[in-house]
């Protein structure tokens, strides 16, 4: 058991060191990141790993590969980041209210959100976003309207739950308002499994921003984002190998130190729950 | 159990019809569809002509009523880059993708229930180190920078196998393996966690006792009871994989209806889009479907819940 642990934390340190690494890069980009990541300079065009001022490289356009990475951490943080706050306090408050009070607006949440779930999360993203349009601010709206709906069935069979338990019982019997009850007495008893769903959710925006932003969609070029890096980086992969592999591995060393932190949240908080 | 299959018919048929209608409204709500339906270099004249013969110029309600007695009979009008019929052409492409995922879920199971059962049992061994290691890697790399990397390592450098595309078994190679290894990577750990819960049982207990061998234990009183949790999961990643599809059959210019769905959506070739939409959530439901009746066979204590 001690060994299992101390494998458990282990892991969720490593996740813990990625994660503030991305958090570092993103924050630190302008200070660190050697050039301009959008100024393009065509002498210096597809020049290989190691070129003296060029790291990891340059671009088809001469454009240094390193300060894109850089910069591209903060494209994928940010756009995680809003999501996720988007997500969770919609999703969140649709389920804190259809578990609530039930009745139809419950149900015509739950009916949406099964809709919702009979449809690959990627492939409604991507058809939002190829409806509402491209850029920033549209692949936030598109992938949160995709992605709410696990709040939403988390948090409802949550409150479900919690609202049997005698102590909300209790408070209803003292003749508190329904308000105080579901702010004080279920919000923070259901905030937990709000704060892993958010920590396992956060990765998976962040993979389908890049993924969709891939198919050519989401955040467009020159804006520099791991996904339409990878996108451009197909044409020059015969001569150009760096420009496929570092923003990838920046993008799957993000999602992997995420994905570590919230698994390792999820034994803290609550080892039953699955999501 | 009659019943249940009705009611499940009817939920089916709802699920799809909402979806067809959220796309339907999402296309007019985000201002001129006309523009949407239409390629970028269209002259201006032109759009009128388009409009009118789309029949943009009639009422929202006229125009959905039309749409919906139209979708009911399987007609979603014609692709507007093929010139022909939009649900014909996404079904064509549904073997490939057929193929593609039956591939990938074989290589899925092949790979994630030995996996997951030898790091449960020889739990806290190299083995079972190894095993999650390479389950919690195969989670976090993004598919598509795998299937670039593949690519550059077995077609660019050594040149074992074709970049993408359809023929031989070749061809299967690297799409089923990039789709599998983000579920297979899942399905392991779910895996390994199931075994060791039902290894706590006291029916394995009593098979231990009996003097079984350890593989008895776990082939015969084990892994079916362990099953359930795996079925579940199998069910909804059989149908995430046709999200998944999108992405790999982009990169392997795989003939499938995913890679259809991403250039109808780049063409703005809506009635494919919404035959599409139409596809997937068919079969995507009926996946869910067919895994609940699994569920029965598995677990007879879920039978008459189900026929109640």
């Amino acid at each position: 058991m001690t060994i299992h642990r101390l494998r458990r934390h282990g892991l969720g340190i490593l996740g813990l060191l990625l994660a503030t690494l991305a958090v570092t890069a993103a924050v630190a980009a302008p200070l660190v990141a050697p050039h301009d990541p959008v100024r393009s300079d065509f002498a210096a065009g597809l020049k290989p790993p190691g070129s003296p001022g060029h790291p990891l490289g340059t671009d088809q356009l001469g454009r240094d590969l390193l300060s894109r990475v850089l910069y591209g951490a903060r494209i994928a943080l940010f756009i995680g980041l809003c999501t996720v706050l988007l997500t969770a306090t919609v999703g969140g408050l649709l389920g804190l209210v259809a578990g609530f009070f039930g009745g139809w607006p419950g149900s015509v949440v739950m009916r949406i959100a099964d809709v919702q779930l009979s449809f690959p999360f990627i492939l409604l993203a991507l058809t939002i976003n190829a409806i509402v349009g491209l850029g920033l601010r549209n692949i936030i709206i598109s992938l949160s309207a995709a992605g709410w709906v696990v709040y939403a069935r988390v948090v409802r069979g949550e409150v479900l739950s919690v609202k049997q338990r005698d102590y909300v019982q209790a408070a209803y019997a003292l003749g508190m308002g329904r308000g105080r009850i579901l702010f004080r007495h279920l919000l923070p008893n259901v905030a937990p499994s709000i704060v892993i769903v958010a920590s396992l959710q956060f990765s998976q925006f962040i993979v389908a921003e890049a993924a969709i932003s891939f198919l050519g969609f989401g955040v467009q070029p020159p804006t520099p984002a791991w996904g339409s890096m990878l996108s451009e980086s197909r044409d020059f992969l015969y001569v150009a190998w760096w420009l496929a592999a570092f923003p990838g591995a920046a993008l799957a060393l993000t999602a992997l130190g995420i994905n570590l932190v919230g698994d390792w949240l999820r034994d803290i908080l609550d080892p039953k729950l699955r999501v | 159990m009659r019943s249940y299959l009705l009611s499940r018919l009817v939920q089916t048929a709802l699920v799809v019809f909402l979806s067809l209608t959220a796309v339907f409204f999402l296309v007019r709500l985000g201002g001129d569809p006309v523009l949407l339906f239409l390629p970028m270099d269209i002259q201006a004249k032109d759009v009128n002509e388009f409009r009118q013969r789309l029949g943009f110029n009639d009422p929202l309600a006229f125009q959905y009523g039309r749409f919906v007695t139209a979708a009911a009979r399987g007609d979603f009008g014609e692709s507007l880059r093929y010139k022909r019929d939009a649900l014909r052409l996404v079904l064509e492409r549904l073997p490939a993708t057929f193929t593609l995922a039956a591939a990938a879920l074989l290589l899925t199971f092949c790979l994630a229930i030995p996996i997951g059962v030898i790091s449960a049992t020889q739990r806290g061994s190299m083995l079972d180190y190894l095993g999650m290691g390479g389950a919690v890697l195969g989670q976090a790399i993004p598919g598509f920078w795998l299937g670039l990397m593949l690519i550059y390592l077995f077609s660019v450098r050594l040149g074992w196998l074709p970049t993408g595309g359809t023929g031989g078994a070749a061809h299967y190679l690297m799409p089923s393996v990039v789709l599998a290894a983000f579920y297979a990577a899942r399905m392991a750990r779910l895996t390994r966690s199931a075994v060791l819960e039902t290894l706590n049982e006291d029916y394995v207990l009593t098979a231990r006792a009996k003097g079984l061998t350890e593989v008895a234990v776990v082939a015969k009183h084990t892994l079916k009871n362990s099953a359930i949790p795996i079925v579940t999961l199998a069910g909804l990643e059989t149908g995430q994989l046709l999200g998944g599809a999108v992405i790999t059959e982009t990169i392997f210019a795989w003939p499938g209806v995913g890679r259809l769905t991403v250039q109808a959506l780049l063409n703005r070739d809506f009635p494919v889009v919404l035959a599409a939409v139409f596809v997937i959530s068919v079969t995507y439901t009926l996946i869910n479907f067919l895994v609940d009746l699994l569920y029965g066979w598995l677990d007879p204590r879920t039978r008459r819940e189900v026929g109640a």
